[in-house]
């Protein structure tokens, strides 16, 4: 009992200290041992790593930055509890992750003017009436497809329409881009010839794809995470199915390659940031800072969102006192903002907060990625929060 | 009862009584007091995880009448949550004032229980806690797909309760309405269970031929039983709908309906007290645990990853450990505390 005693008291004077004065707090939310920690810990890998390394070099402006990190295992109650921690604590800007606990903080955050970046992509929350103090680095989930869907049409040399199959879990995150995608594809011309629901946890994929295979697709949309994209694309290679999968950004990485091997080969990924190795400046350094390990492409966004959000918070810095507006403002203010070559250049706008309508398009092998191009959208109005 | 030793009954109302000695009484006053100067000397934070151990407290009892009392098992009370999470909230979106949208959140999700707790007269045990797991991701999905309702996969946004003008727009004003309502949530069930009704239900947990055969009518009981509790998780649900003021699909599913049964099996089947502390252990024990991560973090920074990432492990463990060595759960222990302090220092 005692020592149940001193080890409570011991916790409970750590977590009462909060040390330093001269430092800038950001809080954390990262997902290291829940359902998505298999993204999630790469994605946070980036995030510390991007710190350390602007502490290395200064800080902003003469100011270090510490980092509260907070693993809530993609639990929404545990999300909370932590941000609510990280108030307590006097954070200035919070790194967010999943839809789960974005989207159960957008009132929070909008109420304490908090501004997150957060690695969720939903559409709706790149809408400033929805989401005031929500920003995140790559295009969104609808916005992604879109620009798949662009692409292809472009590069389509037959002369009937291009036969369209979707395959997406029953879930918030397959759900969320399928309306936009069915409403470009039809502005396009394309024909939906096929739609399929294949879980998360999926171990098998082999009926919906020879119910798929009978409509003769030439291009499947998969809306999933990597374990389910790697039995879909298996599966399609046993079945020997033609068509060509266009992966989304949650759905293919370097742990994709792996886990299907030769049954990627030829088919697509969708990026919102360069891969591993990519000659840009920003390579140097996650270099620098990883050894030379090679990274996942969620480690690339993560270093990408906190070297953004660092931008902003200088900006603010410079401008006058450090409050969650200010920073949110200084988002707000940036012009096609360069994150050393990691993701194509990053603007919001006061009144959309969509970062950009770049999307790279990668053709994937099992032992590398390759771009094929950078399509970009116009940045419509009537898609903004769709 | 004064010049006796110990507590003697010469009637059964006395026996019923809640708190049958004056030092009971006031111990809970004074840790009623307690509470409600919380907001004033706690944190923010603090106050949030009150917050929440309330709304918990609320789902716990409710799904303790049902399974510890009542003996049916249901494993679709998180879903029945979000059913009052998503009335209550389409009220208040519509102008409902704040209470009449909870009340009508309980009430629709009481008859949403009713109707899937109708398979109860003819399954028992596993069967029901299929069925129930059927009601659980038949809700799912309405959430999801419903979207002109419920906004489907982007959710619904909604404001903090305003209450006669006053917006409770922070933890210390939202823990009174939390607190308010758990009060009388426990209040309400603590008494059901003094009353025919209460002991119906335990009859009928205990063996229901026998209830059967001393008049009590097995169907309406056991929907009674479902009524109660599922009204009383559409109010949890709406208090969390309010209090977290966006509500998605994926806050309601199975895994909450899980966690309410890992509460009342902590805490303790059928006893009030019992949900109770389930709910503030359930609803703690990943913070602390989150402390102690990065306690020991900060001795090792470079495991420090692995150490966080353990919490969900030792989580798991805990509760295994639970169900071997406190299958009574926390509140059989508290009984044997408070024994061993009424007998101190002759003990036995």
């Amino acid at each position: 009992m005692r020592r149940k005693l001193f080890t409570l008291a011991a916790a409970l004077v750590l977590f009462a200290a909060s040390p330093g004065l001269a430092q800038i707090k950001i809080g954390v939310l990262s997902d290291l041992s829940g359902p998505t920690s298999d993204v999630g810990r790469p994605y946070a890998d980036g995030v510390r790593h991007c710190v350390e390394y602007l502490n290395k070099h200064g800080g902003i402006g003469g100011q270090r930055i510490e980092m509260l990190q907070v693993d809530y295992a993609y639990n929404v109650q545990q999300a909370i509890a932590a941000y609510n921690r990280f108030k307590g604590q006097g954070i200035v800007a919070l790194q967010g992750w999943g839809t789960a606990d974005t989207e159960a903080l957008v009132r929070f955050v909008a109420r304490d003017e908090i501004p997150t970046y957060s690695a969720s992509y939903s559409a709706h929350l790149a809408d400033p009436k929805v989401a005031p103090f929500n920003f995140f680095i790559a295009a969104d989930y609808s916005t992604q497809a879109r620009a798949a869907l662009q692409y292809f049409h472009d590069n389509w040399t037959e002369d009937r329409p291009i036969r369209l199959g979707l395959l997406y879990p029953n879930h918030p995150y397959g759900l969320a881009p399928i309306p936009a995608i069915k409403a470009f594809a039809q502005e396009l011309g394309y024909e939906l010839v096929a739609e399929d629901n294949v879980g998360l946890g999926d171990m098998d994929a082999t009926s919906q794809l020879l119910r798929m295979q009978r409509q003769r697709p030439d291009y499947v949309w998969v809306g999933g995470t990597i374990s389910s994209t790697a039995v879909i694309l298996k599966d399609a290679q046993k079945v020997g199915m033609q068509a060509k999968f266009i992966t989304n950004i949650w759905g293919s990485d370097e742990q994709l390659l792996q886990l299907a091997g030769s049954a990627v080969n030829g088919h697509y990924g969708l990026q919102t940031s360069v891969v591993f190795g990519t000659d840009v400046p920003g390579m140097e350094v996650i270099k620098e800072m990883t050894g030379g390990r090679p990274q996942m492409t969620h480690y690339i966004r993560g270093f990408a969102s906190m070297y953004v959000m660092a931008e902003a918070i200088r900006i603010a810095a410079e401008k006058g006192p450090l409050t969650g507006r200010a920073i949110r403002d200084a988002s707000r203010a940036l012009r096609d903002f360069d994150p050393m070559g990691l993701t194509p250049p990053i603007s919001f706008f006061e009144d959309d907060h969509r970062p950009n309508m770049v999307v790279y398009i990668y053709q994937l092998f099992e032992d590398r990625m390759e771009m094929l191009a950078e399509q970009e959208l116009e940045r419509r109005p009537e898609w903004l929060g769709q | 009862m004064r010049g006796k030793c110990g507590l003697f009954h010469t009637s059964y109302a006395s026996e019923t009584r809640f708190f049958q000695s004056g030092f009971q009484k006031l111990s809970l006053g004074l840790f009623l007091v307690l509470l409600l100067c919380s907001p004033f000397f706690l944190s923010n934070y603090q106050v949030s995880m009150l917050n929440m151990i309330n709304i918990a407290v609320i789902g716990a009892v409710a799904l303790n009448l049902l399974t510890g009392c009542c003996g049916q098992i249901s494993l679709g009370h998180g879903a029945f949550i979000g059913v009052g999470a998503y009335t209550t909230g389409l009220c208040t979106l519509a102008g409902w004032p704040f209470f009449a949208a909870l009340l009508f959140g309980g009430l629709v999700t009481a008859v949403v229980g009713m109707l899937f707790g109708i398979p109860s007269l003819r399954l028992k045990g596993i069967y029901l806690a299929i069925a129930t797991l059927a009601a659980q991701l038949i809700l799912s999905y309405v959430f999801l797909h419903w979207t002109s309702v419920t906004g489907g996969a982007i959710g619904m946004g909604l404001d903090a309760p305003v209450i006669l003008g006053m917006s409770l727009d922070n933890d210390a004003k939202m823990f009174y309405l939390t607190f308010g309502v758990a009060a009388a949530s426990v209040l309400l069930v603590a008494n059901i269970l003094r009353t025919r009704h209460g002991r119906a239900f335990v009859a009928i947990r205990d063996f229901h031929q026998s209830a059967e055969s001393v008049g009590v009518n097995l169907f309406a009981y056991k929907l009674q039983a479902f009524a109660v509790s599922s009204f009383l998780a559409g109010i949890a649900g709406g208090l969390w709908a309010h209090y977290t003021m966006y509500i998605t699909p994926e806050q309601f599913d199975i895994m909450l309906s899980i966690q309410y049964l890992a509460m009342i099996i902590i805490g303790g089947l059928g006893s009030v007290l019992g949900s109770i502390f389930g709910a503030v252990f359930v609803t703690l024990l990943p913070e602390f645990l989150g402390v102690l991560a990065q306690w020991a973090g900060s001795f090792f920074p470079n495991i420090s990853m692995y150490f966080l990432a353990l919490r969900e492990g030792i989580f798991g463990l805990i509760l295994v450990l639970f169900l071997i060595f406190e299958p009574e759960g926390l509140a059989h222990r508290w009984r044997l505390i408070k024994a061993y302090w009424k007998l101190y220092p002759f003990a036995h």
